[in-house]
């Protein structure tokens, strides 16, 4: 590891001062940045510690149903929220999916969503919660909704200093469900990922949204898919073109992994499936 | 009850509380005072002319404490690459720095022009004539065909005297195909009876092509080395190797050292396989930069250096055609295999043969090739070679079976070779236990009453494997407290220790806890085989009789002149001499004996072991699994799994159980999962993110079923366990998942996408 230097800021407004420095890196879990540094891919100058800032972490719900995560939460207590469980819960098991009950102690959902891994476990249930990431920088705050943060692998819409705070879950989708495509049981990264959420009323779906990992530049949403789903009774003839209409959506990459064909077939499995174990959730 | 009270009982490990609080040493805890830090510097591409390296501006660099390349090796040795390199991660020079982000620092300094070359990844395309040459080599043939061409024209000098001698080699020669193959590092021809009338005699003939992914493997601690260099020239090195005595052997040879000037010590090992018995990846490169700087040093490689320079084993392709009789009989099977060696020679390529499998085959044929690619070389792996030609072997026989209508188990029951059958090398079989292994673990299975529903499979394979043997040497003193001491140099692999103490606290009738064992370096313990290969307990464990055995004499010698008896009289139980005889009973303790014996003419008791060989006898191992394939996803659950493995006899079955399961484990993981991937760069996944072993959760628990026909040569009847078990899970797998999706998948691992793949060109649709 490169020698560097470590500030633990009480402020969100020093540590946004220091992090526009070149070459600075945030430090919330370490389980991305350490392990990086440890490897000499990582070579920030200085480390910024989030650990002292109050008010960045812990799972609150509004009146309004809205659920609030500070971005310094561990994704072990986001995984076992009871909030999150019951009203986001592909969020939760995308959270679950996470690398060991060990990392997921350390690691926060702000750190797996700045990172801006395509392929974050929490990112497709937060797209499919439609949540808005509220960010701090040296001029104010400003909030993005989740499909507007990412820009390409590792890159978003952040300016130097900005910080993510907290993610804001408006009002819960009658079921959701997350699942990822991989090959080992437990601390695999994500082939693909999907999580889908619906909202339904009397039999008919009035709201769906579908969250894609892993099978584009950035986290996607399946729009056309969704709006396939809008308005209709869920039937299996229904699902499947919304299967379809997500994989088109979908513009994944072959890699040592898988191929891009075996993505996007996955994406179709997948979103159907996902919104089964949905309509399921829903239905109870 | 058994006849013994020690052996045979599920005793906890001699070393289980050093390991659980961490208070064992490993490699990397060794830290003598003024320790430097060793870095390796790498090839950063895989076939490449080097055309110069500059360490001038890595010299200057403050804590740089010296720099070596291949010109600093005295013997002139490979160790280092000079002109050109042949894989991605291959060494060129290294540094020794007072700290390890200074040596990480000095080695980004040091310039090495390249001249990059074309490279060669897959063996199918590096046996071409237009595949790019490793070694400049454009003739055709082999080095075996080379050599003894070389030797007739030798001979043929004096045609007239050598003429027999050069007929001899003109016919070995003929053995050898005349296929035109490049690249190739070694080859081997074998045939019994002939083949071509076999095949023409079958109802049934099957051929596939298998291809088996090159796997690393894995242990848990990567490879290091501390070498101290003093100013008298002696060399200590504290290594992580399954065989100090090899290695203080090859350092000696590598670098033109006299052996006794060199010690190695052995530390904890963190896993072996086979793969920890390398000379050069880090204790030469540590003794050299030790010579140098006059500083102890710690070579450690990286996770990622282990994938890129470890030695792991070979991948290959097996082309595989076997025939059998309606009624069930093999009567031929042909096997042509390349094996993947990488860029010196030394993959498993004998082990080709292994497709004979414990069957009655009369006519068998196989030409095996040793194929150069841009890979680092290759070691063994628990069975070496093995799981590779069985899951060739077994897969295909699945398909026989199904040809001619028969049950895979029976089929297999029916084919198995028996006590007194010939085998393929000659002689005739001992009393083997494979149709009892089969057998038991079908019952254990239920498979003869298995039920599978919907995109379920059954699937079963046998592997076998004989255990190896070597040298050993064992001290064993009973002290004046009654406790007795076990001195060796063989390091402990999963177990072997405890094994070797209990054997020791049988003869000597101690209770198990008052043994404990020390191991010695290879300056103060006798010399030790390595510990690979399943030898140690079999080696280790009849050494270790034999120094029990040796202290016994001596203390009813003394019991004898103690109690005033003859030795006829005297019974060693419960850890006292009793004279059988008397009554009222009298007896001695060994505690006393010990005491006594400090004054005596003869000498405090010292049993002394020495063992180097005895035949061994085939073990087999039996699997079954039940799968569950996901059609639209591709991905496979393992709903059952029960191994069963004929061990001789379990000196310690808890211990045997526990290498029955890692062994099924690093089998399914081949089969499933692990696969070092390559493109033109060299490897691309050196790392556990995307090179996957599998964890507890991706299978249940393994049930095993232990058979115990023993060994006559092996202590207590025991065989080797160690390697067995990973022999025929690659097969177990493939067939179960045939059985659920109907499918054969010939390449392995078996990946969702490949099972995907394969439906959909069978008709399923997504």
């Amino acid at each position: 590891m490169k020698n560097f230097e470590y500030f633990e800021p009480n402020t969100l407004a020093e540590a946004s001062r220091l992090f526009a420095e070149e070459h600075a890196q945030l430090l919330a879990g370490g389980t991305d940045l350490i392990i990086g540094m440890k490897a000499y891919t990582e070579t920030p100058q200085s480390v910024i510690s989030l650990q002292n800032i109050p008010g960045l972490t812990g799972i609150t719900k509004d009146s309004d149903e809205s659920i609030t995560i500070g971005a310094m939460t561990k994704v072990r207590e986001v995984e076992l929220s009871e909030d999150i469980l019951k009203h986001h819960t592909a969020l939760a098991e995308g959270a679950s999916e996470i690398g060991s009950i060990q990392i997921r102690n350390l690691a926060t959902i702000g750190g797996n969503i700045a990172h801006a891994s395509p392929a974050a476990d929490t990112v497709a249930g937060l797209l499919a919660a439609d949540a808005q990431v509220h960010i701090s920088g040296a001029d104010g705050e400003r909030t993005v909704p989740i499909n507007e943060l990412f820009t390409g692998p590792g890159q978003t819409v952040l300016t130097p200093g900005e910080i993510i705070t907290q993610f804001r879950l408006p009002s819960p989708a009658s079921g959701s469900h997350y699942i990822k495509h991989k090959i080992r049981e437990v601390m695999d990264l994500a082939f693909i990922g999907v999580a889908s959420a619906v909202n339904v009323d009397n039999g008919t779906i009035t709201d769906a949204r579908i969250g894609l990992a892993a099978v584009a530049p950035t986290p996607i949403r399946a729009i056309a898919a969704e709006e396939l789903l809008k308005g209709n009774e869920p039937t299996d003839e229904l699902l499947t073109q919304a299967g379809e209409a997500a994989a088109a959506a979908s513009s994944p990459i072959s890699d040592l992994r898988c191929s891009a064909e075996h993505r996007k077939e996955m994406v179709n499995v997948l979103t159907r499936r996902t919104l089964q174990y949905a309509l399921e959730r829903a239905r109870n | 009850m058994s006849e013994y009270s020690v052996v045979g009982q599920k005793l906890p490990r001699v070393d289980a509380v050093e390991k659980v609080t961490g208070a064992a040493q490993y490699g990397a805890d060794v830290h003598p005072p003024g320790m430097l830090y060793g870095k390796i510097v790498r090839s950063k591409h895989p076939h490449a002319n080097i055309l110069s390296i500059d360490t001038s501006e890595a010299e200057k660099l403050p804590g740089v404490r010296a720099i070596i390349t291949q010109d600093d090796v005295p013997s002139g040795r490979r160790v280092f690459a000079t002109h050109k390199v042949l894989y991605l991660g291959e060494p060129l020079a290294a540094i020794a720095a007072t700290d390890p982000d200074i040596a990480e620092e000095a080695a980004e300094l040091i310039k090495i022009e390249y001249e990059i070359l074309p490279s060669v990844q897959d063996v199918t395309e590096s046996i071409k004539s237009s595949a790019p040459r490793l070694h400049g080599d454009e003739t055709k043939d082999g080095p075996n065909r080379r050599s003894i061409n070389a030797k007739i024209k030798e001979l043929s000098s004096d045609q007239e005297n050598n003429s027999a001698e050069i007929r001899k080699l003109e016919v070995e020669l003929e053995k050898y195909t005349d296929e035109v193959y490049y690249n190739i590092s070694a080859e081997t021809h074998t045939e019994a009876g002939d083949v071509e009338k076999g095949f023409e005699e079958c109802d049934v003939v099957v051929e596939d092509t298998y291809v088996i992914p090159r796997v690393h493997q894995t242990y848990m601690e990567p490879h290091v080395s501390v070498a101290s260099a003093d100013s008298s020239g002696k060399i200590t090195v504290w290594a992580s190797t399954q065989g100090p005595f090899a290695i203080r052997s090859g350092i000696a040879g590598t670098l033109g050292i006299p052996l006794t000037q060199i010690n190695v010590i052995g530390t904890t090992m963190g896993g072996g396989f086979g793969g920890r018995f390398g000379v050069i990846i880090t204790h030469v490169p540590a003794v050299l930069l030790s010579q140098k700087s006059g500083r102890p040093v710690r070579v450690q490689m990286t996770r990622e250096e282990e994938f890129l320079d470890g030695r792991p084993a070979p991948g290959c392709v097996i082309k595989l055609k076997t025939g059998a009789t309606k009624e069930g009989h093999i009567l031929a099977r042909q096997a042509l295999a390349f094996w993947d060696s990488g860029s010196v020679s030394g993959a498993s390529i004998g082990s080709t043969i292994r497709v004979r499998g414990v069957y009655k085959i009369p006519n068998i044929k196989v030409d095996a090739y040793g194929v150069h690619t841009n890979k680092s070389g290759t070691a063994a792996y628990r069975a070496p070679g093995a799981p590779q030609a069985i899951f060739a072997g077994e897969s295909q026989l699945d398909e026989i079976a199904e040809r001619i209508g028969m049950d895979p188990v029976e089929f297999r029951l029916m084919n198995m070779r028996e006590e007194g059958d010939s085998v393929p090398a000659g002689g005739t079989e001992p009393k083997v236990g494979y149709k009892e292994t089969l057998e038991a673990v079908a019952n254990a299975a239920g498979w003869w009453e298995r039920e599978a529903d919907e995109n379920q499979g059954w699937g079963v394979a046998v592997g076998d494997w004989t255990n190896g043997c070597g040298p050993g040497g064992v001290y064993v003193s009973v002290h004046e407290d009654g406790s007795v001491r076990i001195f060796h140099g063989s390091m402990d692999i999963t177990g072997t220790d405890t094994a070797i103490t209990q054997i020791i606290a049988e003869i000597l009738t101690v209770p198990y806890q008052s043994v404990t064992i020390r191991r010695g370096d290879t300056d103060s313990a006798p010399y030790s085989t390595g510990s690979g290969g399943s030898v140690v307990t079999f080696t280790m464990g009849n050494t270790a009789k034999l120094a029990a055995e040796d202290a016994h004499r001596r203390i009813l010698e003394l019991a004898a002149e103690r109690l005033n008896t003859d030795q006829d009289n005297l019974e060693l139980k419960d850890g006292a001499v009793h004279v059988v005889t008397a009554d009222p009973p009298k007896s001695i303790s060994l505690g006393e004996l010990a005491a006594y014996s400090l004054s005596t003419t003869g000498g405090p008791i010292v049993g002394k072991g020495s063992f180097a060989r005895q035949p061994s006898t085939p073990a087999l191992a039996a699997q079954i699994a039940k799968v569950e394939v996901d059609p639209d996803t591709g991905r496979t659950r393992v709903l059952k799994l029960v191994a069963s493995q004929d061990v001789g006899f379990a000196i310690n079955p808890m211990a045997v159980e526990g290498q029955i399961e890692g062994g099924v484990v690093q089998g399914y993981a081949w089969a499933m999962m692990e696969e070092m991937q390559y493109n033109e760069n060299g490897n691309v996944n050196p790392g556990f993110v995307d090179y996957r072993v599998p964890t507890s959760a991706d299978l249940p628990t393994v049930e095993s079923v232990i058979v115990e026909v023993p060994a006559p040569n092996g202590p207590y009847g025991a065989k080797g366990v160690g390697e067995p078990p990973i022999t025929p899970t690659l097969a177990t797998m493939a067939n179960a998942v045939k059985d659920a999706i109907g499918i054969r998948v010939s390449e392995l691992p078996i990946k969702p996408e490949k099972v995907v793949e394969a439906l959909k060109n069978n008709g399923h649709g997504a």
